[in-house]
């Protein structure tokens, strides 16, 4: 199986009723499929801040929620996930597609790919990077576990090696 | 002559149950506090701008709850954007109420760009939401309020109001409240 569907299946078994995103390439088959799931609200997102804090309102509802955006979103996340998700203790999953690592094309997504890792540590957020399919489900579930434990968003890296990364049009 | 704040959320408050509301960090939150504490009540400390968009969460996890935010012009400013996708979602159950004072309060009362030309009304019809109504003093924000609590939305109420002085300061006890605010909705 390809890793959107084990993903997407993990997703939905490991009880998240929401995914606010920013549209993206390489996630667009994994949303297609979590989109036909039943019971999970799909939020397209204006900016990965706003994702954030949709997050977090459903989370003070009740439910589950999941980020799922580039790399590069991730500097417009960081406002709401400071002031908001670690600030008062919001728990949620971050799936993020690389940008500006290996194999980047284009020379100005290369900054925030230098940067992402140790913005991520700065921020106190463990990140776990899946570069195989057959670690897609097990990482999801450790993930969420961890999560939901701690009260704070951990981030899932899809590598460009797991992903393919982005197609240059 | 724009509405007293204090005065406008006494008024809200007398028309709600147990509706959530969440405000918006700064005078917001001091004028809601002192308007009417309540367990329902969020007070937020950070995030600016994002207000609208976790009351949109909110609305859409829990459809039997009606949601009422409480943003400020400056605020909302920064998240143009929540209104495009709160139309494009359509809760019907979301009030989003933007107390305009035309100013950043919080820091010291500098014009925003509502003090200007910017017009957050027109800029919520624009983005395609069709419930929107302007008010400009208490009557008209009480019967603006009114229908928002009663017809299905989403609603968003722009209500020019003056900024109050009220010193008052909500406990800063945002882990606590969070929990407080859940076990109010009953979401935990």
């Amino acid at each position: 199986m390809d890793w959107s569907t084990v993903m997407a299946d993990t997703l939905k078994a490991n009880g998240y009723d929401m995914v606010a995103y920013v549209p993206d390439e390489v996630a667009d088959r994994l949303l297609e499929l979590l989109r036909e799931k039943d019971a999970i609200a799909m939020v397209s997102a204006t900016r990965e801040e706003e994702a954030v804090a949709v997050l977090c309102g459903a989370y003070l509802g009740g439910k589950r929620g999941a980020l799922v955006m580039q790399g590069s979103g991730l500097g417009n996340s960081i406002n709401a996930i400071c002031g908001l998700a670690i600030g008062i203790q919001i728990p949620f999953l971050i799936i993020i597609s690389e940008r500006g690592r290996l194999g980047e094309l284009n020379p100005v997504q290369t900054p925030m790919g230098r940067a992402a890792p140790r913005i991520l540590e700065a921020l106190g957020i463990q990140s776990f990077r899946i570069d195989k399919v057959e670690d897609v489900a097990a990482t999801v579930e450790g993930a969420t576990k961890l999560a939901f434990a701690s009260l704070l968003p951990v981030a899932l890296i899809l590598s460009t090696a797991l992903s393919g990364g982005k197609t240059w049009r | 002559m724009a509405m007293n704040r204090l005065e406008a959320f006494r008024r809200l408050l007398r028309l709600l149950d147990r509706e959530p509301v969440i405000a918006n960090l700064g005078k917001n939150c001091y004028d809601l506090f002192v308007a009417g504490h309540r367990p329902e009540n969020l007070y937020t400390w950070g995030a600016m701008g994002s207000v609208s968009s976790v009351g949109l969460g909110l609305a859409l996890a829990r459809p039997d709850l009606r949601v009422v935010v409480l943003d400020g012009d400056g605020s909302l400013l920064m998240n143009l954007g929540s209104l495009a996708t709160i139309a494009s979602l359509r809760p019907p159950n979301l009030v989003h109420i933007v107390c305009d004072t035309g100013t950043y309060e919080t820091t010291g009362g500098q014009a925003t760009h509502t003090a200007g030309a910017a017009d957050l009304a027109a800029i919520g019809r624009g983005a395609g939401l069709s419930h929107v109504e302007s008010a400009i003093d208490l009557d008209q924000f009480e019967r603006a309020a009114r229908r928002g609590l009663a017809e299905p939305g989403p609603w968003l109420i722009v209500a020019k109001m003056e900024g109050t002085s009220t010193t008052a300061k909500v406990p800063r006890r945002p882990i606590y409240d969070k929990y407080r605010f859940m076990e109010a909705i009953e979401s935990v």
